[in-house]
């Protein structure tokens, strides 16, 4: 016997079935375009953006990201639900195509159908199997949406419709598999064990009688039939949006460098406005962004200022955004989303790194500030004012005569580049390391490291100033653009080949966001940099056995995927890191990013008491970091959580300069 | 309504201060320079009269070398409408009636109603410039205040005195105020006012002191002795005091 089953058994392959269903389907298509249409027509209300460069890239990159859920799964639980969902959904969807490929093309038109012997069995288990699966994980997920209503998940009628027609559609579709094999297939096991959901329903149906189940079966598949169509037209109007928003913004993704932000036309006299304040003075893909938002909330779980009881949440950015574009673009971004939620981001990337939906939020956050910095003079308080000033004097924010900058490094024979120029690497120290008394023991460190493996080192000296990045997370990019260009050109005039810095922040300014000035001198982060001396042996450091936790900065872990490099120069030097649960890409910002290292928080809870507090929960003495923002954060947060004893904030290169063996000749 | 604004550019307190070699005032190398914070206070509570009255014009005024057209511009940003340099490369030897009568040679049939200016620099400190404007105008001034009200002709002010006292003067224009600490917070100037600033007219003039010569010289210019350092007592309370009587007793005079 051929293992098959008649397609549109019981409604009939005619035209009083298909006249109607393609009618109705043609309603659906109309009724999707005419959503899809009138959303497309809000993103453009947003300025122009290209985001269809490196489309192999673009492509790929949708493709894993949506077939594969690679970043869906990367919250275990939920994320691996979702993925078996729309794994099983896919499989179902598939197999839809399949019966309409076969029953509409290849049967009609040439007699060819493929849907039997040991194909059909196995589509018909698959297809099963998938209704099973996608049933149980649609289960799982409602509960957890409305049983265990996980904090922060913001559950709206929205959802109710989209669990209960998903699990109707699937519901139906099996009830109308039980009711066809239950005339059909009741006598043929060996064919019916390829369905055992669809022969499970189907003994339950039994008793009704052929006319009964006939009469049920034309019933239920019109209405499955409806369903479907349904789920097809409300895609635009629903969250069901994301299942092509959230695909499509993986195409749209910025493609990098991270974190580096997009430059202000300053030249051009005709501009009058700076940053945004209005819907118009964003991009098409912010607008955008807020129909990729799933609400999964994943953003907020991670953000420190939210998780400190400050008035921000990545995730309503995006949504008020989204709002202000459906609903009232005329409104003020600014007022929407009020300037502490604004000012109270750390750019920490915690949010953006996470999102499944390829969410920019830190871009839009800046664009806020730009707007509030150049258009309107305010800042977060006056001591942050009064640091741009400093830095605008004296070119470092905390107040320090300009002149006195290379001042630290001269009892270690290091001359500024204006005096010996040939060296091997140019240290571009950064403010804190210039003239904060606890970071100049770092730089110290680092440069007595250097000098063992016998690289010599040049510093700008008073010639440095600020790279400007803190300047330019406040929103200030006037004076960002000032102190690069500066330091662009002073750089550029001594042939430097190659730079090193003690602060991420340096590090991911001079990389990234000086492209912009055509520098493209290779800069290396110290942790890196020590750890490649150690590895290929110029440095030579005895390894005395310690154990640690180990912070992984957001500039040089989100920001610039260096978490590894950090661990091994520890584990080089005889450190065992006890790991705090927020470690890697979970990292949990210490506070001073995004400028803030420049304002008092004044709101909620401290960021870097939290911090020390993971810290001093590993129960080790030590805390390493790599950043002189973090140091500066930690070493006051062991005060605030009243901890001195009993932790010790360092960076990586104090200790690796206790362990040096020999000097180099 | 016409206001003029007299500021000066002096070094960050902060720079690394040397004395010059003829040992007369401070070395100019190696110093960060910016506005005087008291004439920033001046420039602000001017802008803020003509955000309050709308039509008044703005001259700001600075004399001195090539350098201090930056502070003007600073000036120009914050909302003045134009510029004057009175270019002068000797300004920091000169005694402060000489630049008050600069001021006065510049500002004389020119009817501005206020004058305003910080209550001394903060590098000269002499606090003289302001008062000796308005002597040399006619016009009366009213010295550190800090608070400033304007109604129709009529200002009302508070000023700062000793002892942390304060005093309220009323009087009408013109009036040259000078301007202490607390009067205001300087706005920081948005980019479409940096952008408008650069096309600011700025008028340049050569130093005329009036015929007013020196009149004073400095003999020798020199840094503090360095002396003992404050003493910090650290204990409990009880404790504390008694050290304290003990060294007040010992080391001092009070309790004699």
């Amino acid at each position: 016997m051929e293992f098959t089953r008649e397609i549109y058994w019981n409604v009939g392959h005619r035209l009083a079935t298909l006249g109607p269903m393609y009618a109705l389907l043609l309603m659906a298509m109309v009724l999707f375009a005419i959503g899809l249409f009138k959303r497309i027509k809000v993103y453009r209300l947003g300025r122009p953006l290209d985001r269809t460069d490196q489309r192999g890239e673009r492509i790929k990159h949708m493709l894993e990201t949506v077939f594969l859920q690679t970043k869906v799964i990367r919250v275990p639980g939920p994320g691996a639900v979702h993925a078996l969902f729309f794994w099983s959904f896919f499989v179902l969807f598939l197999g839809t195509a399949l019966i309409v490929l076969q029953s509409d093309g290849t049967d009609l038109l040439f007699g060819i159908k493929f849907l039997k012997g040991t194909f059909y069995k196995l589509f018909s288990l698959a297809l099963d199997l998938a209704g099973l699966m996608a049933i149980l994980m649609l289960v799982s997920l409602a509960a957890r949406r409305y049983l265990i209503r996980p904090k922060g998940l913001v559950t709206a009628g929205n959802d109710a419709f989209m669990h209960g027609l998903l699990l109707a559609i699937l519901f139906t579709g099996f009830l109308i598999e039980g009711t066809r094999m239950a005339v059909t297939e009741m006598h043929s096991p060996q064919l019916a064990a390829w369905s055992p959901v669809g022969w499970g329903v189907a003994t339950l149906l039994a008793g009704i009688g052929e006319a009964g189940l006939r009469n049920l079966h034309t019933g239920l598949w019109w209405f499955h039939l409806l369903l479907a169509l349904g789920f097809i037209a409300s895609l635009p109007y629903t969250k069901f949006r994301h299942i092509l928003f959230t695909s499509a913004n993986a195409f749209f993704a910025d493609r990098g460098p991270i974190g580096k932000l997009t430059m202000v036309n300053l030249e051009d006299e005709t501009q009058e406005k700076f940053g945004a304040n209005e819907l118009g003075d964003l991009r098409w893909k912010d607008i955008f962004d807020a129909d990729a938002c799933t609400l999964c909330k994943r953003c907020q779980d991670r953000c420190p200022a939210y998780a400190t009881d400050k008035p921000l949440s990545p995730m309503q950015v995006v949504n008020q955004i989204g709002e202000i574009a459906f609903t009232k673009p005329e409104s003020n971004l600014i007022e929407t989303i009020g300037r502490e939620a604004l000012w109270s981001c750390t750019t920490c990337r915690a949010c953006q790194d996470i999102c499944p939906a390829s969410i920019e939020h830190v871009g839009k956050i800046i664009e806020m500030r730009r707007n509030l910095v150049l258009m309107e003079g305010e800042f977060p308080g006056e001591e942050v004012m009064a640091a741009m000033e400093q830095v605008e004097i004296n070119g470092n924010p905390l107040g320090m005569g300009y002149a006195s900058r290379g001042d630290w490094c001269e009892p270690l024979g290091i001359k500024p580049l204006s005096e010996d120029p040939e060296v091997d690497v140019l240290y571009f120290v950064g403010c804190y390391a210039s003239f904060d008394k606890r970071n100049i023991a770092v730089a110290a460190s680092f440069v007595k490291l250097c000098q063992a493996a016998g690289i010599k080192v040049g510093i700008l000296g008073k010639e440095e100033k600020c790279c400007g990045e803190p300047i330019r997370k406040m929103g200030n990019e006037y004076l960002y653009q000032t102190l690069a260009m500066e330091t662009v050109e002073i750089i550029k005039g001594y042939g430097v080949k190659k730079i090193v810095t003690t602060c991420p922040h340096c590090f991911n300014t001079l990389t990234k966001d000086y492209r912009d000035f055509e520098f493209d001198i290779e800069v290396v982060p110290h942790a890196l940099f020590l750890e490649q001396l150690v590895a290929s042996g110029k440095l030579s450091v005895k390894a005395e056995e310690f154990v640690c936790t180990y912070h992984d900065s957001c500039y040089l872990g989100r920001h610039n995927g260096m978490y590894d490099a950090p661990r091994k120069l520890i584990r080089s030097m005889g450190g065992r890191i006890a790991e705090m649960a927020r470690h890697r890409d979970q990292s949990f910002c210490c506070g001073a990013g995004g400028g803030r290292i420049l304002a008092e928080e004044k709101l909620g809870e401290r960021i870097n008491i939290k911090r020390i507090q993971m810290a001093v929960g590993t129960g080790v003495g030590q805390l390493l970091a790599n950043c002189p923002f973090c140091l500066t954060m930690f070493e006051d947060g062991v005060k605030g959580a009243n901890v001195e004893e009993q932790l010790r904030p360092r960076d990586i290169a104090e200790v690796l300069a206790e362990r040096i063996t020999s000097e180099h000749a | 309504m016409k206001i003029l604004i007299c500021i000066k550019q002096v070094p960050d307190m902060e720079s690394k201060f040397k004395i010059n070699g003829e040992g007369t005032w401070y070395d100019q190398a190696d110093l960060a320079w910016r506005m005087n914070e008291y004439d920033e206070y001046a420039v602000e509570q001017a802008v803020r009269l003509k955000e309050q009255v709308k039509d008044a014009d703005l001259t700001v005024l600075c004399i001195g070398p090539d350098q201090v057209t930056e502070p003007i511009k600073k000036a120009l940003a914050m909302g003045c409408d134009r510029g004057v340099h009175i270019a002068d490369p000797d300004s920091s030897k000169r005694e402060p009636i000489a630049i008050a009568a600069m001021i006065a040679g510049f500002a004389k049939e020119k009817n501005f109603d206020i004058i305003f200016t910080g209550m001394q620099s903060q590098d000269r400190g002499s606090a003289q410039v302001g008062v000796m404007v308005a002597e040399f105008l006619g016009i009366s001034a009213v010295t550190t205040i800090v608070d400033f009200a304007y109604d129709n002709g009529a200002i009302q002010v508070k000023r700062e005195l000793e002892g942390g006292s304060k005093a309220l003067v009323t009087g009408t224009t013109p009036v040259v105020l000078t301007c202490q600490l607390g009067l205001n917070t300087p706005r920081y100037p948005t980019l479409p006012n940096i952008m408008k600033a650069k096309k600011k007219e700025l008028l340049v003039l050569a130093p005329d002191t009036g015929g007013m010569g020196a009149r004073q010289e400095t003999a020798a210019c020199y840094f503090p002795e360095k002396k003992g350092g404050g003493l910090v007592l650290e204990g409990e309370i009880p404790e504390l005091a008694d050290k304290l009587i003990q060294l007040l007793k010992e080391k001092t005079s009070v309790l004699a």
